[in-house]
């Protein structure tokens, strides 16, 4: 453990400080079953969250996310009628819509939190667009995305930052 | 040089300084749309036209400053409105929009209704009829202040302040009358309960809506839209418009409307926009003593290049019909979908699959009795694959070229069913006015209703349906 913690270190101190930062929250990571072999990656490849609520997890490459809506915003939105998925080979910049869900007459956007191509969307939602509601953060995942910049995931916000986040709006 | 060179330089001369006048004039528009400044803004339309109207909605909901507030007001005219993520072949007659559309000018009876358009906006819910006697109001807010009621309540404090007492925002965000005798004194600020509201949770008599209202929520704004039924000469026939013949044959991903019975406030339009922009003022900029102000638009606003964009795609038949959620027309019951259906008017079974308006799915069969096994040696191959449903405007041809001489009486009855589910359909194509034509399908439910040209004053008018989810 020791070992992992220090290669962590080091990555951290060739990149940026926000890294570090994001590298705290993962504890709860560390106590589920785990069989990633790089742990310097698992900062950058920690779940993060944009202000707009969607989150973006990593694969263990690095090189693709899947992105999905939080369980905050799934409970502020109601229950989704239909989701409106990306197609494939999508080219998107960060912050830019990839699609909507419809809940309570609301068409909302869901906006990418970083930049890349989208590889594929969740086809389960097509017919089953409340699994949303149920597991927003898991099997409710909204799209899977090339990552043009892994970068882009250090001006997100951790798992810690994003509950500060959503407390101050309430 | 000819005299005429001259006037022609003359004639150039001009149209340019035109040019650059209308160039100016709406580069000032957009400028002082995108103002930073300008943080409470408000807008009224003079066009009657549903496409440009929704047009410059989506343009202010993506260009004004993502910490401003703005109001817009506007009326079309009689169009049927269906949400983001609704099916127009299962919430539209549209035979009876394309009948309009044929005749044109055609003298009748009035009140003639004539030419409807079909619209699919960019905003969730379900779908609606507009006509000149409803006025949309549309605020669009930042997102962190927005809620689904704050904006609804506004008009009902708007309509309570002209009288309207019996209107209260219900729970689903929509804005009703409440029905039947006064019970009680309640709040009066309280903008969800009314004297006449009912503790029982049947109302009875049901409180008749006459708002219904629909959102658009993007990373950075959120718009609430909504109707608002003043005085409609249509609410008769308003079900005929949202009644469509496939319904029972259509099972559909997406949003389907909800029927809820709609009236008519019966107060002056005039009075009720002035009230609405009294109220949102009273909201957002109370000290202001000059009073409203609001910027008139209209047709010259789609010399906005980003409205004239957002104008074509939304006439486009490809918006209209291709981003219907996906859905299965099944002229029998199926595992997925085991309503009984109506008896069809020859012995037939037609499975369509249709993704995003185009078949991937087809199969067609033909028998002479209604027991038909799916391997019957009368299936027919149409062809359909890839083919967009809206396209396909002759079913008879179709059928006809499939099923041969031998079946030529049944294939042609198969057609004229087929042609009767899924109707030529050229929404979204301009046409003129709104006056003369008259679908004839539309005549009898005339004739039937009588009074239809006396404007029902608040007196309830119950529809099987209609008006925003």
């Amino acid at each position: 453990m020791a070992a992992r913690l220090s290669i962590a270190r080091a990555v951290c101190q060739i990149s940026s400080r926000r890294t570090c930062a994001a590298f705290r929250p993962v504890r709860a990571q560390w106590q589920q079953p785990y069989s990633r072999s790089f742990s310097c990656s698992i900062a950058a490849r920690a779940k993060k969250y944009t202000e707009d609520h969607e989150w973006i997890e990593l694969s263990s490459d690095g090189k693709t996310g899947t992105i999905g809506i939080s369980t905050y915003a799934a409970n502020a939105l109601g229950d989704v009628v239909y989701v409106e998925l990306p197609t494939s080979d999508l080219e998107v910049k960060a912050g830019e819509a990839i699609g909507a869900v419809e809940s309570v007459k609301s068409a909302s956007d869901i906006n990418s939190p970083v930049s890349g191509k989208i590889i594929e969307g969740n086809s389960v939602l097509e017919e089953k667009p409340g699994t949303i509601n149920n597991d927003p953060e898991g099997s409710g995942w909204i799209a899977k995305i090339e990552v043009a910049d892994s970068g882009e995931m250090e001006r997100l916000m951790d798992e810690g930052g994003y509950k500060e986040f959503t407390e101050g709006l309430e | 040089m000819s005299p005429s060179r001259g006037l022609d330089c003359l004639h150039v001369r001009l149209l340019r300084a035109t040019l650059r006048t209308a160039i100016r004039r709406y580069s000032a528009w957009t400028e002082a749309v995108a103002n930073p400044q300008d943080k409470v803004q408000s807008y009224i339309s003079r066009s009657r036209d549903p496409y440009l109207n929704l047009s410059i909605e989506h343009y202010l909901l993506q260009k004004s400053p993502p910490d401003s507030t703005i109001l817009f007001l506007y009326t079309n005219r009689p169009c049927v409105v269906i949400g983001r993520n609704q099916n127009p072949w299962l919430e539209v007659n549209l035979a009876l929009l394309q009948a309009a559309k044929d005749s044109p000018g055609k003298p009748t009876e009035p009140p003639a209704l004539g030419s409807v358009d079909l619209v699919r906006r960019r905003s969730g819910g379900g779908t609606v009829f507009h006509d000149e006697g409803n006025v949309n109001w549309s605020v669009i807010c930042p997102p962190a202040t927005f809620t689904r009621d704050k904006h609804a309540e506004m008009v009902v404090r708007a309509l309570r302040a002209l009288g309207v007492d019996r209107a209260r925002v219900n729970e689903r965000h929509d804005i009703v009358l409440d029905q039947g005798v006064r019970k009680g004194a309640v709040d009066e600020e309280d903008t969800h309960r009314t004297p006449y509201t009912s503790e029982a949770s049947s109302h009875k008599p049901r409180p008749l809506k006459v708002s219904g209202s629909a959102y658009k929520l993007t990373r950075t704004r959120a718009l609430h839209h909504g109707t608002c039924l003043l005085s409609s000469p249509n609410l008769n026939i308003i079900p005929d418009y949202l009644h469509s013949p496939a319904r029972p044959y259509i099972k559909a991903r997406g949003v389907e409307s909800v029927s809820s019975p709609v009236g008519n406030i019966g107060i002056e339009i005039e009075a009720f926009k002035s009230s609405v922009q009294e109220h949102y003022q009273k909201m957002y900029y109370p000290a202001d003593a000059n009073g409203h102000t609001s910027t008139v638009v209209g047709e010259e606003q789609l010399d906005v290049a980003d409205i004239r964009e957002g104008y074509e795609e939304l006439k486009s038949l490809d918006w209209t019909f291709l981003q219907t959620p996906q859905f299965t027309f099944s002229s029998h019951p199926t595992e997925e979908d085991d309503r009984r259906r109506p008896d069809l008017p020859v012995a037939a079974r037609v499975y369509l699959k249709v993704r995003f308006g185009s078949i991937t799915e087809e199969f067609v069969a033909l028998a002479d009795t209604s027991s038909l096994a799916v391997d019957s040696g009368h299936k027919l191959r149409l062809d359909l694959q890839d083919q967009k449903l809206h396209e396909i405007h002759d079913w008879t041809a179709v059928v006809d070229k499939a099923s041969g001489p031998h079946n030529a009486r049944a294939g042609s009855a198969l057609g004229a069913w087929l042609t009767s589910m899924f109707p030529r359909n050229e929404a979204g194509v301009m046409n003129v006015g709104i006056s003369g034509a008259l679908a004839p399908g539309v005549s009898t439910v005339h004739d039937s209703s009588g009074g239809l040209q006396s404007i029902q004053a608040a007196l309830p008018a119950t529809l099987e349906k209609a008006f925003w989810v």
